[in-house]
C-alpha cells in the first residue's frame, strides 16, 4: 500500500510538471495571437501546435507508463462548494479561478464528454458497426489511398520549390563555363595564346600576339631584341609550336 | 629541375635556401555583379578585417621549355604592376598530385623563388620560351596560413599600352591556396571548412586540370 501511495504521489507530481509545462506554451501562444496576429506566420503557428502535440505525448507518456498506479481506482470529488472568493484558490490558479462554485465545478472535474458530444459520438459508433466487413475495408483503403497521394503531391512540390530556388541562387553569382575558361587560361593558357602559323614573321606582331616577342623585352638592351628574334627564327624552323 | 636550381644559384645567392613545397588549391568563379558581395564577405571572415582589402596587379609570364624527349617543363614569371620595387617571383608547378579522392584540394608540388628583373631575358638565354602570360588584377586576403585572391584576369596586348587591358570574362578568379611543406595534415580539411562558408555565392572545388585541357 505505501508503495503505492509513493507511486502515485511521484506519478501526480510528473503530472503536475508537464501539465504547466503544457499551460506555459499554450499562454505563450494566446499571448502571441492576442498581439502579433498581424505578423504571425503560418509555420510559426504550426510550430507552436507541433509543441503542443510533443507536450501532449508526453504527459500520455506517463500516464500510460507501467509503473503508474491506475488512476481510474482513484475518485476525485468535491466536499465543500462555495460561492465565496477564495484566495487560496486565487493564488494557486494565479487569479483564472475565483471561487469553487457550482459553475466551474462540472467543467473542471468532468470525466465523461459533453452531453451533445456524447450523443453525436454515440451515433457515429452506431454507424461504424452497422458497417459490413467489406465496405469498411473498402472505405479503409480509399481513405489510404486519397492520404498516399497527397504526401506524394507536398513531396513533389517541396522537390521542385527547392530545386527551383537553388537554381535561381546559383545562376547569380556564378557560371561554370567562366570558371573553366579562367582556369584553363591561368593553367594552359587557353585563349591566352593565340598561336597563329605565321610565325616565321620575327617582327613585332601586327594581329594578336605572336608568343615569342612578348612586352617586357622592349625594355631590355637594344641588342637583346635581335639576339632573340634570330633565336626565334631558328626555334620556328626547327621545332614548329604544335599548339 | 637541376637546370632551374643551378640557373638560381647565377643570381649571386647559394641555392640551399629554397624550399619544396606543396601548395594546395581550390579555385571558383564569381560574376563582376556578385563580387561585392564576396568582397565583404572576405573582408568579415579574414584577418585584418579593419583595415581595406589589399591590392594587387600582377603580370605573369609562364616560360616554357621542350626537353629533347618530348616533355615539357614550364615556369612561371610573375612580376608586380603596382609596387615596381617588389622583386620577381620564380615559381615552378608540378602535375596534381593523383591519389585521394577524398581529399578537398588539388595539391601540386611547388618550388618559389625570387629574384631579380634579369630573370625574363635569362631565362630566355637558357632556351625557354614565353607560352603566354597575363595579367591579374585584383584583392587578397589572408586567414592565418589561407591566402584567398579574388581577381580579374586579363590579356596582355603587346602592341598596345600596358594599362589597356582586355578582360577575359565576365567573371572574378576566386582561388584559396595554402603553401605548406610536405606531410602536413588538416590543410586540405581546414581549406573545405573555408571554402563552405563561402557557399553559395562561390563554390570553391578542386578543378580536375586534365580534364580541362584539351
Amino acid at each position: 500500500m505505501d508503495r503505492e501511495e509513493k507511486q502515485l504521489e511521484a506519478v501526480v507530481d510528473a503530472l503536475i510538471h508537464r501539465v504547466s509545462d503544457l499551460k506555459n506554451s499554450l499562454q505563450t501562444f494566446i499571448m502571441r495571437l492576442e498581439n502579433d496576429y498581424e505578423s504571425i506566420s503560418w509555420t510559426q503557428f504550426i510550430d507552436s501546435y507541433v509543441v503542443f502535440s510533443a507536450q501532449i505525448h508526453n504527459l500520455m507518456k506517463i500516464v500510460k507508463n507501467d509503473k503508474t498506479p491506475p488512476l481510474r481506482s482513484r475518485v476525485l470529488f468535491p466536499l465543500l462548494l462555495s460561492p465565496d472568493i477564495d484566495e487560496e484558490l486565487m493564488k494557486l490558479t494565479e487569479g483564472r479561478v475565483q471561487s469553487f462554485n457550482h459553475d466551474m465545478v462540472p467543467d473542471y472535474l468532468r470525466t465523461k464528454p459533453e452531453l451533445e458530444i456524447e450523443s453525436k459520438e454515440s451515433a457515429i459508433v452506431s454507424k461504424a458497426c452497422n458497417l459490413s466487413a467489406d465496405q469498411s475495408q473498402k472505405q479503409m483503403t480509399s481513405a489510404n489511398k486519397i492520404v498516399n497521394n497527397m504526401t506524394e503531391l507536398v513531396k513533389n512540390c517541396r522537390e521542385e520549390w527547392e530545386t527551383e530556388t537553388n537554381r535561381q541562387n546559383q545562376t547569380q553569382t556564378s557560371l561554370m563555363s567562366d570558371t573553366t575558361t579562367l582556369i584553363a587560361a591561368i593553367t594552359f593558357g587557353k585563349g591566352l595564346k593565340a598561336m597563329t602559323t605565321s610565325m616565321k614573321a620575327s617582327q613585332p606582331p601586327v594581329l594578336s600576339s605572336v608568343a615569342p616577342t612578348p612586352g617586357p623585352q622592349r625594355a631590355g638592351a637594344g641588342k637583346a631584341p635581335a639576339t632573340i628574334k634570330t633565336n626565334i627564327k631558328a626555334a620556328a624552323n626547327i621545332h614548329p609550336y604544335g599548339r | 629541375m637541376d637546370s632551374v636550381s643551378m640557373g638560381m644559384g647565377g643570381m649571386g645567392r647559394r641555392v640551399g635556401a629554397v624550399v619544396a613545397q606543396q601548395e594546395y588549391l581550390l579555385q571558383g568563379s564569381i560574376l563582376d555583379d556578385s563580387c561585392e558581395q564576396l568582397l565583404h564577405k572576405l573582408r568579415g571572415f579574414c584577418d585584418n578585417c579593419d583595415s581595406s582589402p589589399e591590392t594587387f596587379q600582377d603580370h605573369e609570364m609562364v616560360f616554357t621549355i621542350r626537353a629533347p624527349n618530348g616533355s615539357n617543363t614550364s615556369l612561371r614569371v610573375r612580376k608586380s604592376m603596382d609596387v615596381l620595387q617588389n622583386p620577381y617571383h620564380l615559381r615552378y608547378l608540378g602535375q596534381q598530385e593523383l591519389g585521394d579522392k577524398n581529399r578537398a584540394t588539388i595539391v601540386r608540388n611547388c618550388i618559389d623563388c625570387s629574384t631579380s628583373s634579369d630573370c625574363v631575358s635569362f631565362l630566355q638565354e637558357m632556351g625557354f620560351k614565353l607560352d603566354y602570360e597575363f595579367v591579374l588584377k585584383g584583392y587578397m586576403f589572408r586567414k592565418g596560413r589561407m591566402k584567398v585572391i579574388v581577381a580579374k584576369l586579363f590579356r596582355v596586348q603587346p602592341n598596345a599600352s600596358p594599362e589597356a587591358l582586355e578582360p577575359l570574362s565576365q567573371s572574378y578568379l576566386v582561388e584559396l591556396s595554402v603553401n605548406a611543406p610536405t606531410g602536413q595534415e588538416g590543410i586540405a580539411d581546414e581549406m573545405k571548412l573555408f571554402a563552405d562558408s563561402l557557399k553559395p555565392l562561390v563554390i570553391l572545388d578542386k578543378v580536375d586540370t586534365r580534364r580541362l585541357q584539351m
